[in-house]
């Protein structure tokens, strides 16, 4: 049931970003506006089939662990939420792309944005349903059940999401630099967006490898193991931090930053689907 | 005309180096490129690893150049010194003067000195006072302080008054928590303590070597819950009992992700394994001949034939979600040992060096408890370093600093001269919207 929801939301993404594209050829508000409707109906399924997955992993939890207070269920709602393996973080990852456009950058989220947003949020959900990810719901192990787990991995996609407009904007910025097209907005405002959803980006990474951090050390009493997840987001960390300095600091603005945002989301993507694959450690689990 | 030159000392050129955002920039990206090699190389492996994986010449270099261990040497630490000096400086450079622009009131003298947005005459008959205060509290919110100059009265309104300390507050934070780490690196203790159930432990193990603790720590009884058998771990806890000179002191369960503390030191339930509980049997088969064999760990068997040799290594409770498994070393004449895995209830896995063939009958096994051992006086900095960062992002990104200042004057022929001026040199962008609002809102009414 839930996979069938999540197929009709990859289409409807799809659908979202063809019908942004088509506006934004035509320059219709109106095909504008259905895009926006549209995204937001296959948000809310997308959140209602998320809420559902969560419902489900709390179900198999409880029959093995009943929970009798009211505390022992608030704490194995938390615990329990569908954040736990790969193709869950590929579900909320596809999630958060969408709510955060539509929620923190809703001037913005519309057109060429809109549409590049909306395929990567369906290429997310295609290959969590066809990239042959393991999709059942598996009882977590032991190091998994913590309070730090829902907060630490929401705040870590939410960043990855914020760097992904991020990354749109730079490549809208750097063909509109080439290729200027007077129906894209100016490259100042792309410019200012770029850094915008940078800064909220780097919050939020912030705020997940530092809860990630208290959670490890209440673990496995270390707060920081270089394990290859935990360095490769300090990398990223390291380098939208040089991009913040430039900019702030000297000025940096354009095209030099624009390259900077695609450099630092192609470290979002080694950190997050690189190192998975190619390198073991501790969060090898999520594969 | 010409440039007079600068005076450089080495002493300026190096605090002139050592606070500049140039040198920042090249240390981040120092820094991430190092990390980028300590995770393509693995770290922590003995060095045949390297060898064979990178043949004699890269393998070696990497083992005599400290790159197997990235993080703990000079290629990184140097950075990181570096940096923190960097920060060091800038901060001793920057925040006394942070501070003081906070503790600094915006008043009519630095106001004047803003850039004028607009200018605008005002009929004699409006209320001047009221009229600005309105617009200014309806377009920027809060009360706009008043005072005179001569006669001028200055209308002040301040935002984001403590933006100045926020990138202060988050460059104090990573200095605190690069202190936190080399605190817990010189004052801190780590190790761990493998411990069996009814075991009584007086040390454990840090590097190669035995720490002995000021307690004797005993596990009463050690379990490991599965979800279902031969799946994953559901739990694993231990009870515990802490005692000094046989007396009981308290007792204590640790489970992962929750920690015990006694006099000091901290216990995390960081793992498990396995350890035979008597004697392996074993039925190998060889040809029609077949012989019950019981090994124990590490002692060489004969198998039947006479001619291949077996012995036990290691026991694991459940291989690979497998169930219980047998480690066997297997050394058929002048050939080379072999070593294979034995399942209890998969007797069709592992790969057996023919002709024989073999079946597990009994793995008798336990599980015994590994605990994380450690005491960090650091942990305290670093989490203060955390605690820190977040008003310091806070302030630094999202409390832009603005200052917006009126200066109204009666004009010589009846009415008012007013005039608007403001800045907020890193927000343009919601600065020039403001800007555009109040320039509406002033013109509203102005003769023209």
């Amino acid at each position: 049931m839930i996979s069938q929801i999540l197929g009709a939301v990859m289409l409807v993404y799809l659908g979202v970003a063809i019908l942004f594209l088509a506006a934004e050829m035509w320059s219709s508000s109106r095909l504008q506006n259905t895009a926006r409707w549209l995204l937001w109906v296959g948000l809310g399924a997308h959140t209602a089939a998320l809420l559902g997955r969560w419902a489900g992993s709390y179900q198999l939890a409880a029959l093995s662990t009943p929970p009798a207070a009211f505390t022992d269920i608030l704490s194995l709602v938390i615990i329990q939420a569908p954040l736990s393996n790969f193709y869950e973080s590929l579900v909320f990852f596809a999630w958060t792309l969408p709510a955060l456009g539509l929620f923190a950058f809703r001037r913005y989220f519309k057109g060429y944005l809109g549409a590049l947003v909306s395929t990567l949020a369906c290429l997310l959900l295609a290959y969590a349903s066809f990239g042959g990810v393991d999709s059942r719901i598996k009882p977590l192990m032991p190091a998994l059940k913590s309070n730090w787990l829902l907060i630490h991995v929401v705040t870590a996609f939410l960043g990855y999401a914020a760097f992904a407009l991020a990354f749109g904007t730079a490549i809208l910025y750097l063909v509109q630099e080439r290729r200027p097209r007077p129906s894209l907005p100016p490259p100042a405002q792309l410019d200012r967006l770029i850094y915008r959803a940078t800064v909220l980006g780097f919050l939020l990474l912030t705020l997940g490898i530092l809860t990630g951090a208290v959670w490890a050390e209440t673990a496995w009493g270390r707060y920081w193991s270089w394990d290859p997840k935990e360095t490769w987001s300090l990398i990223t960390w390291l380098i939208y931090a040089t991009m913040l300095h430039a900019r702030l600091l000297k000025g940096w603005q354009g095209r030099r930053i624009a390259w900077l945002a695609v450099l630092g989301f192609l470290a979002v993507m080694f950190t997050y689907f690189g190192v998975s694959f190619l390198l073991s450690g501790l969060h090898s689990y999520l594969t | 005309m010409a440039k007079s030159p600068k005076q450089t000392t080495p002493a300026s050129w190096l605090w002139g180096s050592l606070t500049s955002i140039r040198f920042t920039v090249f240390l981040l990206l120092i820094l991430a490129a190092v990390a980028v090699i300590g995770t393509v190389v693995p770290q922590d492996q003995p060095p045949g690893q390297y060898v064979m994986r990178y043949g004699e010449g890269l393998g070696g270099f990497i083992y005599n150049w400290d790159l197997d261990r990235i993080y703990y040497s000079p290629w990184f630490l140097g950075p990181v010194v570096l940096l923190a000096l960097n920060i060091l400086a800038c901060v001793i450079k920057g925040l006394p003067q942070a501070i003081r622009r906070c503790l600094t009131p915006f008043a009519a003298e630095a106001a004047l000195t803003l850039p004028e947005r607009g200018k605008f005459t005002w009929p004699a008959g409006v209320d001047p006072q009221s009229r600005i205060h309105t617009l200014l509290r309806e377009e920027l919110g809060g009360q706009a302080r008043q005072e005179t100059l001569g006669d001028q009265e200055l209308y002040l309104v301040e935002r984001g008054r403590w933006r100045p300390l926020g990138p202060y507050l988050v460059h104090l934070a990573i200095l605190l928590i690069l202190a936190g780490g080399l605190i817990g690196k010189f004052w801190g203790i780590e190790g761990d303590l493998p411990l069996h159930q009814g075991e009584v432990a007086q040390n454990f193990r840090v590097g190669g070597s035995q720490q002995p603790l000021n307690f004797q720590l005993r596990l009463d009884k050690f379990q490991v819950e599965f979800y279902e058998k031969g799946g994953i771990p559901k739990e694993f806890r231990s009870d515990l009992t802490f005692l000094k000179d046989g007396r009981e002191m308290g007792r204590a369960v640790c489970r992962v992700n929750d920690p015990v503390t006694f006099d000091g030191l901290t216990f995390y339930q960081s793992s498990y394994g396995t350890q035979p509980e008597g004697p392996v049997r074993l039925k190998v088969s060889h040809g029609d001949q077949s012989q019950t064999l019981e090994l124990t760990m590490r002692q060489k068997v004969d198998l039947p034939g006479g001619e291949a040799q077996a012995m036990l290594v290691r026991v694991d409770g459940n291989l690979q979600g497998y169930g219980p498994a047998a480690q066997v070393a297997f050394r058929g004449g002048a050939g080379h040992p072999e070593i294979f895995w034995v399942f209890k209830d998969h007797p069709e896995l592992g790969e057996q060096p023919p002709p024989y063939r073999f079946t597990a009958e009994a793995i008798p096994f336990s599980y015994f408890s590994v605990f994380q051992v450690k005491s960090d006086p650091g942990v305290w900095w670093v989490y203060a370093g955390f605690i820190l960062v977040f008003p310091g992002l806070y302030l630094a990104f999202f409390r832009p600093a603005a200052r917006w200042a009126v200066v109204l004057e009666k004009a010589p022929k009846g009415g008012f001269k007013v005039r608007l001026l403001g800045a907020s040199p890193r927000n343009r962008e919601e600065f020039a919207a403001a800007l555009e609002q109040l320039l509406a809102g002033f013109k509203k009414g102005t003769p023209s």
